[in-house]
C-alpha cells in the first residue's frame, strides 16, 4: 500500500515537471543555504576539538573594562584563578609566540607556543617520538628544550627518527629536541613547535608577571556562565587587593573555537537567523505549492473520500510529494554545499597570514549530517503534512454538491494570506540585516587608510636575536641603505606598523593632565608605531603641522613623537599640539620619558577598520627600536624581482634573519577586511536567494489565489465593476499584507540591521537609507505580483472568467 | 418605434481556439422592444448563452452592430460597457454565482457599490427593497453557503435588480432548482416582468418558455423561430 501510494506521487509528481523541477530547486536552495551557515559556524565557532575530552577543554582570557578580548591574563591573576575557581580541572598556562628557527636552509620564523608541562596532557595527545617536558623543565634556568611538530621534523629532519638526539637552533639559543608531536597537531591554534614556560610566579612581582592564556577542562556538569560568575567575583576581589595592576580587567572562559567569536556573537547568530530564514521561505514556498495543488485536485480528494477512502490514506499520499520533492532537492543542496564549504576552506585560509586554526575542517563532518537530515524530516513533514492535513479536513460534501471550492477556499485564503505575511515579514527582515551588513563590508574596504598602497611590496622581519638596542638599530639603517641601493627599488619605508595594518596600541598621559586614578585603563590609549625618518612623506601620510623627523631625531637618548591629527584633536582641541609633551605608560617600569610633539601628521587606520578612530603616535626607530618590523619597498619593477632583492639583501646582512609574509601593500590590506567580505559576499547571495525565493513565493501565492477568483471576478464584472475598480480592490489586498507582514519584518530586520551596524560601527543614517530601499523593493514585489495575476484576469472577457474554472 | 430597447444586426460571434474556430452566432438580427419577456431556447451548444452575453455585454461580437437604446455599444470603452451592466441590465445565472465570502446583503448590496451616487444608507434601504421583492429580508446576514439553492437564486434575483435595471438577462435560471423552487423563479420572474422590465431568458424547459411573451428558438447560431405565444397575440389585438 505505501508502495502505491509512493508510485501514485511519483507518477503525479512526472506528469507535472515544471512544477516538480521548481519546488526541488527551491527546496536544495533553503537546505543548502541553511545547512551550510550551520555547519560553517559549527566549524569555527562551536564544535569540539578533535581530542578526547576537546568538548571540555576550555580557554581563560583577560577582558578590559567588561569587553571581551583575545588578551592574555597575568601568571598571578592565573594562579589565583585556578585556586579559587570551582569546577576546573587540570589547569595549564601558555602563550603564543613567534620564534626563529635556524636551519641549513637558512632562518625561518615558525608560531611556537610556551607552555607548562602539562600542555600534551590537557590535550589527550602524546608524541609519537620522544617525550614531552617535565615540571623540571618548566623551571627558569632550566636546559633549554623543544618539542616539534610533524611538518617541522618532516621539512627539517626529513622525518628521520633520530631527530631525539640533535638540537635546533631557536631565537638564537641551542634547543635540544626532546619529542615529535603528531601529524596534525597543532595545538591550540597553528602551533609548530612547543618550549616550557620557563616562568615561575614566585620569582616574577605581580604587574610585570608573563601574559599567559589558562587552560582548563570543565567539570560534569558545570556551566561556562557558572564558571564566568565565578572568575568575575574572583577578578574583583583581586582588583580590591591590587588596584595598581587590577582595577578594570576581569577574565572569562570560553569553548577554544569560541574564544574566536568574542563580541562578534551577535552577527554569528544574525546570520544564523537569515539561514534559518531562508529555510522558512524554501519550506513556506514549497508547501503552499504543494497546498494549492492540493486545492487543484480538491474534487478528486472529495471523491475519494465518498468512496471510502480514509483520511490517514490521504495524507500519506500527499506526504510522500513532499518526502520525494523534499529528499531530491535536499540531496541536490547538500552536493551543493559540499562543493560550497570545500571552496570555503580556500577562501578562509587567504584571510590569515598564518595558517587558520587546525581544527577548521570544513565539510560533511558528523555535526553537519545530523542537522542535515534533521532538517530534511523537518521540511517533509512542514511542507507535507500541512497540506495534507488542510485539504484532506474540508467539507466534501460542499465540495461535492455545488462543484465550488467550498469552504476549503475561504480557509486556505486565509492560509495563503498567512504565507504571503511571513514571506513579506522573512524577506524584509532578512534584506535589511544583509544590506547593512554588505554595506559595512563595502564602507570598510574602501575606507580611506590615509596612504597610498599601490605598487609597493612588504615584508615582514623579526630581528629578536638582536638584544640590543643599538644593534636593532645599525640593523635596519643598513637594511633601508643597502634596499635603496639595489636595483628595482625606487623607496623604502620601515616601520613597526605601516598604515592600514595592525600595530600596538599603549597607554599615553599628556603633560598636565590629571588622570583619575593610577590603573591603566584611565590612560587614553593610541596606536604606537615606531618608524624611520622619511618614511611617513614616502607613504603619502601628510604633514599638517610641525616637521616630520628627520636625522636631528636620531639617538636613543632623544625624546621626539609625532601624533596623528585625530590625537592632537582629541587632546589639544583648542590648541597646537606642538611642543606639547607626553608620555607612554610602559608596564613595571617607572621610568618616566616625557616625550615632545615636533609635528602633527595625517590621521591613519590601524588594523581591524571597525577601530579606525584611534589615534597614532609616532616614534623615531632610532629612538624607540622593536623587533619586529615591516619593511615597505615602492618597487619600479615586478614583486618577484623586488622579492628576490630583499632576500639577497637580508642574507648578506644576517642570514639568521628571516623574512615572512612577503606580499604587495594591497594584499596586507586586504586581508583585513577579507573576512567581512567574505561573510557580506555570503550573506549578499543568502539575501539574494531570500529575495528571489520570496519574490517567486509572493508571487506564486498571489496569482494563485487571484486566478482561484478568476470566477469572483467575472461575477463582479458583470454586475458593473470596471479594470480599475478591480484593480484597486486587489491592490488593496496586497497593500494590507505589505502591511501585516512589512512593518514586523522592517522593525525585526531593523534589530537585526542595529546589532550589526553597531558592530561594525555603519551609523544609523545608513540603516535608515536601507530600511526605506527595502521598504520599496519589498513594496513593488508585492505590489508587482497583485498587479500582474489581476491584469491576466482582467484580460478575459468577463463571460470568460464566469465559466473559469 | 423608439420602443426599442436592444437591436442587433447581422450579429456574428466567432470564437478562435487553438486554432479551431466556432461559429457560436452567425447572422443574428434582432429587435427587442421595451418591456419585452422574450424566452431563447435551443438545443446545448447551439448559442443562446453566447447570445445572452453580446447582449449583457459581457463579450463583444466578432462583427455586425449592436445598438442598445439606440446606440451602438460595439466599440464604447470598457469603463461605458462596465457603466452600462452596472445601470441597465441585471444578470441572473445558472449556477446563482453568489460570492461565497459575502454574506446576502453584501451579496445584493455588490452592484451598488460600483456606483458612487448612493449614500450607505440609501444603498442599504434599496437592499433592503430588493431582498423583501424575493421574500428574503429574514437572511441578510446569511452566508450562501448556509442556503438551500432556490434560496440562493432567490438572492442573486434580488441582486440583479437592486439596481433597478431595465434589462433582466437570465441564463437557466431554473436549470439547478426543483420544480417547486423554479416555479417561485418563474413567478418572480414575471413579476418582474408585470412591473415594466425587458427580460431575456434562456432555458429549455417548455413550460418556462410558455410563460414569456415571445419565444426565440436557435439552431446552431442562427435563430430559427421567433414567436409570439397566442395569448400574447390575442392581447395584443386586443389592446
Ligand atoms: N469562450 C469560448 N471559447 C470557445 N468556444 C466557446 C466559448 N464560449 C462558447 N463557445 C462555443 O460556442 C458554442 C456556443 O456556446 P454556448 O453559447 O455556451 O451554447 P449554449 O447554447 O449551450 O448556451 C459552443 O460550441 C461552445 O463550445
Ligand atoms: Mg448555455
Amino acid at each position: 500500500m505505501i508502495w502505491q501510494d509512493f508510485n501514485y506521487a511519483l507518477r503525479l509528481l512526472s506528469k507535472k515537471t515544471g512544477f516538480t523541477v521548481l519546488t526541488t530547486l527551491v527546496m536544495a536552495t533553503g537546505i543548502g543555504i541553511s545547512v551550510f551557515m550551520f555547519s560553517f559556524f559549527n566549524t569555527v565557532l562551536f564544535k569540539a576539538l578533535p581530542f578526547e575530552d576537546g568538548e571540555t577543554l576550555v580557554v581563560i582570557s583577560g577582558s578590559l573594562q567588561g569587553k571581551k578580548s583575545s588578551s592574555s591574563i597575568n601568571l598571578h591573576d592565573y594562579l589565583s584563578i585556578r585556586d579559587n575557581v570551582q569546577g576546573l580541572s587540570e589547569f595549564g598556562a601558555y602563550r603564543n609566540e613567534s620564534v626563529i628557527v635556524s636551519t641549513r636552509d637558512g632562518a625561518r620564523r615558525y608560531p611556537a607556543i610556551l607552555a607548562e608541562a602539562n600542555i600534551f596532557k590537557l590535550t589527550r595527545t602524546e608524541p609519537i617520538l620522544g617525550r614531552s617536558f617535565t615540571q623540571a623543565e618548566n623551571q627558569k634556568g632550566a636546559e633549554s628544550v623543544v618539542v616539534i611538530g610533524y611538518d617541522l621534523w618532516q621539512n627539517h629532519f626529513a622525518g628521520d627518527k633520530g631527530v631525539i638526539k640533535q638540537r635546533l637552533k631557536v631565537n638564537g639559543t641551542s634547543h635540544q629536541i626532546i619529542g615529535v608531536m603528531p601529524q596534525g597537531y597543532l595545538f591550540p591554534n597553528i602551533a609548530k613547535m612547543w618550549l616550557p614556560l620557563h616562568e615561575d610566579a614566585n620569582q616574577l612581582i605581580r604587574g610585570d608577571s608573563g601574559r599567559i592564556r589558562g587552560l582548563a577542562h570543565l567539570d560534569k556538569g558545570i556551566s561556562l556562565a557558572d564558571i564566568n560568575n565565578q572568575l568575575s567575583l574572583v577578578m574583583q576581589k583581586l582588583a580590591v587587593k591590587y588596584p595598581q595592576t587590577n582595577s578594570n580587567i576581569s577574565a572569562y572562559v570560553t569553548s577554544i573555537p569560541g574564544a574566536g567569536a568574542r563580541e562578534g556573537l551577535a552577527v554569528v547568530y544574525s546570520m544564523q537567523a537569515v539561514a534559518l530564514f531562508i529555510l522558512i521561505l524554501a519550506s513556506i514556498n514549497v508547501g503552499n505549492l504543494l497546498l494549492s495543488r492540493a486545492i487543484e485536485r480538491n474534487k478528486e480528494t472529495a471523491i475519494r473520500v465518498a468512496l471510502g477512502a480514509p483520511r490517514l490514506r490521504l495524507i500519506s499520499q500527499m506526504l510522500w510529494e513532499s518526502t520525494i520533492i523534499c529528499t531530491v532537492g535536499a540531496l541536490i543542496g547538500l552536493l551543493v554545499m559540499a562543493w560550497g564549504l570545500e571552496i570555503t576552506e580556500g577562501i578562509v585560509a587567504t584571510f590569515f597570514s598564518d595558517p587558520p586554526a587546525f581544527w577548521w575542517k570544513f565539510g560533511l563532518d558528523n555535526y553537519t549530517l545530523k542537522l542535515f537530515f534533521a532538517i530534511v524530516i523537518g521540511t517533509i513533514l512542514v511542507t507535507g503534512l500541512l497540506p495534507a492535513w488542510k485539504s484532506s479536513g474540508g467539507d466534501f460534501n460542499a465540495v461535492l454538491r455545488d462543484g465550488t471550492r467550498g469552504a476549503l477556499g475561504k480557509k486556505s485564503g486565509r492560509l495563503s494570506k498567512l504565507l504571503v505575511i511571513s514571506e513579506i515579514f522573512i524577506s524584509m527582515t532578512v534584506l535589511i540585516a544583509t544590506a547593512v551588513m554588505v554595506y559595512a563590508s563595502f564602507m570598510q574596504s574602501n575606507k580611506d587608510i590615509g596612504a597610498e598602497t599601490e605598487n609597493v611590496l612588504v615584508a615582514n622581519v623579526l630581528v629578536t636575536a638582536y638584544d640590543s638596542a643599538e644593534k636593532k638599530i645599525q640593523f635596519v639603517n643598513t637594511l633601508q641603505s643597502r634596499l635603496e641601493n639595489s636595483a628595482g627599488i625606487s623607496e623604502v619605508m620601515i616601520s613597526s606598523a605601516l598604515p592600514g595594518l595592525f600595530s600596538l596600541e599603549a597607554n599615553i598621559a599628556i603633560e598636565g593632565q590629571e588622570y583619575s586614578n593610577i590603573t591603566n585603563a584611565s590612560y587614553p590609549s593610541a596606536n604606537y608605531i615606531s618608524i624611520m625618518p622619511g618614511s611617513l612623506a614616502k607613504l603619502g601620510v601628510e604633514l599638517r603641522k610641525g616637521r616630520y623627523f628627520d636625522h636631528s631625531d636620531d639617538g636613543l637618548g632623544k625624546a621626539s613623537v609625532l601624533v596623528s591629527e585625530s590625537f592632537a584633536l582629541r587632546h589639544f582641541p583648542q590648541q597646537s599640539a606642538i611642543d606639547k609633551r607626553l608620555r607612554v605608560i610602559q608596564k613595571g617600569s617607572d621610568k618616566v620619558q616625557w616625550l615632545r610633539i615636533v609635528g602633527v601628521v595625517e590621521h591613519t587606520i590601524q588594523g581591524s577598520r571597525e577601530s579606525e578612530s584611534v589615534p597614532s603616535i609616532y616614534r623615531p626607530y632610532s629612538q624607540a627600536p622593536r623587533a619586529q618590523i615591516t619593511v615597505a619597498m615602492k618597487m619600479a619593477a615586478n614583486p618577484v624581482l623586488a622579492t628576490k632583492t630583499l632576500r639577497k639583501v637580508l642574507q648578506s646582512i644576517d642570514a639568521d634573519l628571516p623574512s615572512y609574509q612577503i606580499e604587495t601593500y594591497e594584499q596586507s590590506n586586504n586581508r583585513i577586511t577579507a573576512p567581512i567580505r567574505f561573510i557580506s559576499s555570503l550573506m549578499a547571495l543568502f539575501a539574494l536567494a531570500a529575495l528571489v525565493l520570496a519574490a517567486s513565493g509572493i508571487y506564486g501565492v498571489m496569482a494563485n489565489t487571484i486566478s482561484q477568483r478568476t470566477q469572483e471576478i467575472g461575477i463582479k464584472r458583470a454586475l458593473g465593476a470596471d479594470d480599475e475598480y478591480i484593480t484597486k480592490e486587489y491592490l488593496m489586498t496586497g497593500i494590507k499584507l505589505l502591511l501585516w507582514g512589512g512593518v514586523p519584518g522592517l522593525l525585526a530586520g531593523s534589530f537585526m540591521g542595529f546589532a550589526m551596524s553597531k558592530t561594525f560601527g555603519t551609523g544609523n543614517a545608513a540603516l535608515v537609507v536601507i530600511a526605506v530601499t527595502m521598504v520599496v523593493l519589498i513594496g513593488s514585489v508585492v505590489l508587482f505580483a497583485t498587479y500582474l495575476p489581476t491584469k491576466r484576469a482582467l484580460k478575459l472577457e468577463p463571460s470568460q472568467a464566469l465559466h473559469y474554472q | 418605434m423608439n420602443n426599442v430597447i436592444i437591436k442587433l444586426e447581422n450579429i456574428k460571434k466567432v470564437f478562435y481556439t487553438d486554432e479551431v474556430e466556432t461559429h457560436a452566432l452567425s447572422d443574428i438580427n434582432l429587435t427587442i422592444n421595451k418591456g419585452e419577456y422574450i424566452s431563447i431556447s435551443g438545443p446545448s451548444g447551439c448559442g443562446k448563452s453566447t447570445l445572452l452575453s453580446l447582449l449583457g455585454l459581457l463579450d463583444t461580437n466578432t462583427s455586425g452592430l449592436y445598438k442598445l437604446s439606440n446606440h451602438d455599444v460595439s466599440d464604447i470603452s470598457k469603463k461605458e460597457r462596465a457603466r452600462i451592466r452596472n445601470r441597465e441590465i441585471g444578470f441572473i445565472f445558472q449556477s446563482f454565482n453568489l460570492i461565497s465570502d459575502l454574506d446576502v446583503s453584501e451579496n445584493v448590496e455588490l452592484p451598488l457599490t460600483y456606483r458612487n451616487d448612493l449614500t450607505k444608507a440609501q444603498r442599504q434601504q434599496m437592499v433592503q427593497e430588493s431582498l423583501e421583492k424575493v421574500n428574503m429580508a429574514h437572511r441578510s446576514n446569511h452566508y450562501p453557503a448556509q442556503l438551500s439553492g432556490g434560496q440562493q437564486q432567490r438572492i442573486a434575483i434580488a441582486r440583479a435588480i437592486v439596481g433597478k435595471p431595465s434589462i433582466i438577462l437570465a441564463d437557466e435560471p431554473t436549470g439547478n432548482l426543483d420544480s417547486k423552487n423554479a416555479e417561485a423563479v418563474m413567478q418572480l420572474l414575471d413579476m418582474l416582468h408585470s412591473e415594466g422590465a425587458t427580460i431575456c431568458m434562456v432555458t429549455h424547459d417548455p413550460r418556462s418558455a410558455e410563460r414569456a411573451q415571445r419565444n426565440i428558438d436557435i439552431l446552431d447560431g442562427q435563430i430559427i423561430a421567433d414567436n409570439l405565444q397566442n395569448h400574447y397575440v390575442n392581447n395584443d389585438i386586443a389592446v
